[in-house]
């Protein structure tokens, strides 16, 4: 073959490619299959033909495709805003902390009969009215069956929830008529079928064959929600347009709302500030408090109320230890006089640029907020004073405390610890770890900072993980329980962490043993007495301190002007009320 | 050659099974795990934990988990439900007959990911290297041709800006400029779009599809050019000084002959290995690009893979992208040969 034809050859390859190449680009990229068949509507008669309203539109934009539509898998934390799109369950919190019913016509309590405990042997059941109105997209009608059947396939699948453990049986009385009998009192009753993760599937619709974790409805749901997924595609965008079989009459309001998946933060406000969304979800905080201040069309808006706390978790432990005490951090008065060295106030305005709320209780949110435990003082002098008190002092010059008649270390060890924070949060996370660090070194602390992670600071023991195998000194992020009631959040940090086989109890201290003690007594139906044996945690908790809470960090997001009634929540995802937005032209 | 062939792919398979076992390895022995973001709520009770790992088939020794990945478990029976019975076959087939596992965070299968996202990557990065080569192959030859000229130092300069430039940031200054200064005259609206890969809920429309390229192919091509012209304009220095060339000139062929027929179709040689080995990025992705501009490309699955510690998609992607740097060497040497009658295979 001669050299000439040898480079034809290669051109036709390389051109080949290359078309290829934009044939592929240009195919057209839908994945979710046809929607199921809709419910018969009448067509209405002849009427004059007026001009159709302009379709309603709003973009949301969000950091990461969601996994799929439920809450129960490693997710990205969407999706149960996608969720709420299309799937209900049989009650909800209101921005207020109060439930209110979805797919149930009342909450089941014990003045209205719905909850019922028998007082010798605790079991309790609580029966649930189901409406008699609600259809799935394909009309289908919502009833009891769905019900058992997502928890049956939950249990399948091995999904735990916090009431799990507690139910003892699901019985359907009608169509829709659910009794759910507890083997002991549960105070999260109300949302073992409900809050932010659960959602009730459709028996007749979902492949049960391939199971909770496989089926088709994580990708494909049939809809009982407001709206009905359109189009998904990966990495992408989802289009939910409305459900016309929708029980509340005439919502939602919105035709279209589209998620659009944006990575990159500054891309996101810039298309923001283009008006080419109308969402910006969970903005940075110098983003959040530029939708504020430039008032170009944009504005924010936070929960009333919040769930995440920023915590600095103390090991009371030796690094990696189960017994050896650590050197100062096991001295509650070296704990006290930390937490006395941190301007909270300054952290929140100035690097928080105003998102945040200062905390100094676990129990900081209504309805259990009101145990009276006083807020610290920041007080460098006090810090200094309590550390000498506990053994702490400088007294060569070099700024770094030496052990003088200190508890649990040897005279002359130099008082340093390894400071540790997650690296998922962002810059805002770090300043405030520098800034703690810089007041800890005034008071004698000297701290080596470092970032984790999350993959690496709470993964297990065995996997190379470093705050289960207790192997940190201090550390700071980010936490909370979502709905109303903390006893399962109490219960996985103090009670499980007396069982674990892990070291969990090196940062929660002394207090570990006597308020997982307590906790067996918040499992009554009697309100008044688990708000006297929360108060007694909260003042055990201030006592010992394990850990010390910082602030609270708001959810925030960033919304075009034109957006109303958006009301963001603690208690639920944004997306719980989307049926209610409007948009202004 | 096809002994040749035959040879080397014969030989590709230990060292593939030597880079399954290092990747497999290195991926594994990271620290963290992927269960990380159940235990920090702390609602891992063991009895979970151990149902996950079960599940996601992390409860077995690494060696163990190592042959399940490469050969599957149909051949072996398993304990399903987790009550230490073995109680029926696996259901893995394992990366040898195709079976590449499931994603840890969406539990489909990882052949099914990937395929979602590599045609993207490759629509994207395709354009990106034709646009490189119709720009970079007349600046590296005319910079070469006209050595020490204002139009070679022009390009010298701006090459080295291409490659100094860090192509994250370049990205975020397109999008400032293009998408958030620039209007088009006529609709008022952005001058061009600030990422994803085409208008959502629009109409296939050709011109849409440019649009959307036009920032990333820039962002992605700067470098890539900077580095190509650089190249070619090495490689023709060398060979327009050569005997041959002047032996060509002396015969009296035009300047256009010997430069084109002569000079750059040898120069072109070394470029085509190159381009052989930058094009396993098509499949591994380009991850600043994807990120900055919503390219929902290999790039971020590779990217969220790594840091969520979703093994299977994270091992899929690494192995397969290392079977084909492989293949891609293999398909040089072969040009390098075909195009180069000195070179012979042995």
């Amino acid at each position: 073959m001669a050299r000439l034809g040898k480079y034809k050859i290669l051109t036709l390859m390389v051109t080949l490619f290359f078309v290829a190449t934009f044939v592929i680009g240009c195919a057209t990229q839908e994945t979710v299959d046809e929607p199921p068949d809709q419910p018969v509507v009448d067509e209405p008669a002849d009427e004059p033909a007026d001009e159709p309203p302009a379709k309603t539109s709003i973009t949301i934009l969000i950091y990461a495709n969601p996994a799929e539509f439920h809450g129960f898998n490693i997710g990205s934390g969407l999706e149960e805003a996608i969720g709420e799109m299309v799937m209900l369950s049989l009650a909800e919190i209101d921005p207020d902390g109060n439930f209110y019913p979805e797919l149930a016509t009342e909450i089941p309590t014990l003045e209205n009969g719905g909850v019922v405990m028998d007082e010798e042997t605790w079991v309790t059941t609580v029966t649930w009215h189901l409406r008699d109105d609600i259809y799935w997209e394909d009309g289908e009608q919502v009833n009891v069956d769905d019900v058992i059947f997502t928890w049956e396939a939950m249990q399948a699948a091995e999904v735990w929830t916090a009431s799990a453990d507690s139910i003892e049986s699901l019985e359907k009385v009608d169509d829709f008529t659910l009794i759910v009998t507890y083997a002991w009192p549960e105070p999260e009753y109300v949302t073992t079928f409900g809050g932010e993760n659960f959602f009730i599937y459709a028996e007749h619709f979902c492949d049960a064959e391939e199971g909770y974790w496989t089926w088709n409805c994580n990708s494909e749901p049939l809809s009982a929600g407001p709206y009905v997924l359109e189009e998904w595609v990966t990495d992408d965008h989802l289009t939910f347009v409305r459900n016309e079989n929708y029980y509340e009459e005439g919502k939602p309001y919105i035709d279209e709302v589209i998620f659009m998946v944006v990575p990159e933060e500054s891309v996101k406000r810039a298309i923001m500030d283009e008006g080419d969304a109308d969402v910006h979800y969970w903005p940075a905080e110098n983003h959040a408090i530029s939708y504020q201040e430039e008032g170009n069309g944009t504005k924010w808006a936070v929960s009333p109320t919040d769930r995440w706390v920023m915590k600095l978790f103390f090991n009371t432990k030796a690094w990696g230890e189960e017994e050896t005490p650590h050197a100062f951090l096991a001295d509650k008065r070296v704990r006290h006089a930390l937490r006395m060295a941190i301007d909270v106030d300054t952290i929140i305005e100035d690097i928080f640029l105003g998102f945040g709320k200062p905390v100094w209780t676990t129990f900081f949110r209504p309805p259990f907020n009101s145990c009276g435990i006083p807020r610290p003082e920041f007080d460098m002098a006090g810090a200094a004073a309590l550390l000498k008190e506990a053994g702490w002092e400088d007294t060569d010059g070099d700024g770094v405390n030496e052990c003088h008649g200190c508890l649990y270390a040897e005279e002359g060890d130099l008082m340093t610890a390894e400071y540790v924070i997650w690296s998922g949060y962002g810059e805002t996370l770090e300043f405030a770890q520098q800034f703690i660090a810089e007041a800890w070194a005034d008071i004698g602390l000297q701290t080596e900072l470092s970032m984790l992670e999350d993959a690496v600071l709470w993964a297990s023991p065995d996997e190379g993980g470093t705050e289960l195998a207790g192997k940190f000194e201090i550390d700071m992020w980010d936490s909370g329980y979502s709905g109303v009631d903390p006893t399962g959040w109490l219960w996985d940090y103090f009670y499980y962490a007396e069982e674990s086989e892990w070291n969990l109890a090196n940062w929660t201290g002394e207090a570990a043993e006597e308020v997982g003690a307590l906790i067996d007594e918040l499992y009554t139906v009697d309100e008044d007495y688990r708000m006297e044996v929360f108060c007694d945690m909260a003042l055990i908790l201030e006592e010992e301190l394990p850990y010390v809470e910082l602030f609270s960090t708001l959810e925030q997001f960033g919304l075009s002007d034109r957006l109303q009634g958006v009301k963001p929540t603690t208690f639920d995802i944004l997306t719980w009320n989307v049926a209610d937005w409007t948009v202004t032209e | 050659m096809g002994q040749y062939i035959v040879r080397r792919l014969l030989q590709a398979i230990p060292m593939l099974l030597i880079v399954s076992i290092v990747l497999f390895a290195l991926v594994n022995l990271a620290p963290g795990g992927p269960l990380a973001q159940y235990t920090r709520s702390r609602r891992m009770t063991e009895e979970r934990r151990e149902s996950l790992m079960r599940q996601f088939g992390l409860d077995k020794p690494l060696p163990v988990q190592y042959i399940i990945w490469l050969a599957g478990n149909d051949w072996m029976e398993v304990d399903t439900d987790g009550d230490g019975v073995k109680d029926s076959y696996g259901t893995r087939k394992g990366i040898l007959r195709g079976d590449f596992g499931f994603s840890f965070k969406t539990r489909e299968p990882v052949l099914k990911e990937i395929w979602e996202r590599l045609p993207n990557t490759f629509y994207l990065l395709g354009i990106t290297m034709l646009i490189t080569g119709l720009i970079a192959i007349p600046i590296g030859i005319l910079s070469a041709i006209k050595q020490y000229s204002a139009f070679d130092i022009t390009a010298t300069t701006l090459s080295f800006m291409g490659q100094a430039i860090p192509d994250f940031w370049f990205g975020l200054i397109l999008i400032l400029i293009f998408y958030g200064t620039l209007n088009n005259p006529i609709t008022g609206k952005a001058l061009l779009p600030s990422g994803g890969m085409a208008t959502i809920g629009a109409d296939f429309d050709i011109w849409d599809r440019v649009k959307h390229l036009i920032l990333p192919v820039t962002m992605g091509m700067v470098g890539w050019v900077a580095w190509y012209s650089r190249f070619l304009r090495s490689s023709m220095l060398e060979i327009i000084n050569l005997d041959y060339i002047r032996t060509a000139r002396a015969k009296g062929q035009s300047e256009r002959k010997v430069l084109y027929k002569h000079a750059f179709r040898n120069a072109l040689i070394p470029l085509v290995t190159m381009f052989a080995l930058d094009f396993p990025y098509i499949f591994t992705g380009y991850v600043y690009a994807e990120l900055i501009f919503s390219w929902p490309g290999m790039g971020r699955l590779y990217y969220s893979s790594a840091t969520a510690r979703n093994y299977p998609v994270l091992l899929g992607v690494l192995i397969i992208g290392a079977a084909l740097v492989i293949l891609c060497n293999l398909l040089a040497d072969i040009a390098y040969a075909y195009l180069d009658p000195r070179v012979r295979f042995e």
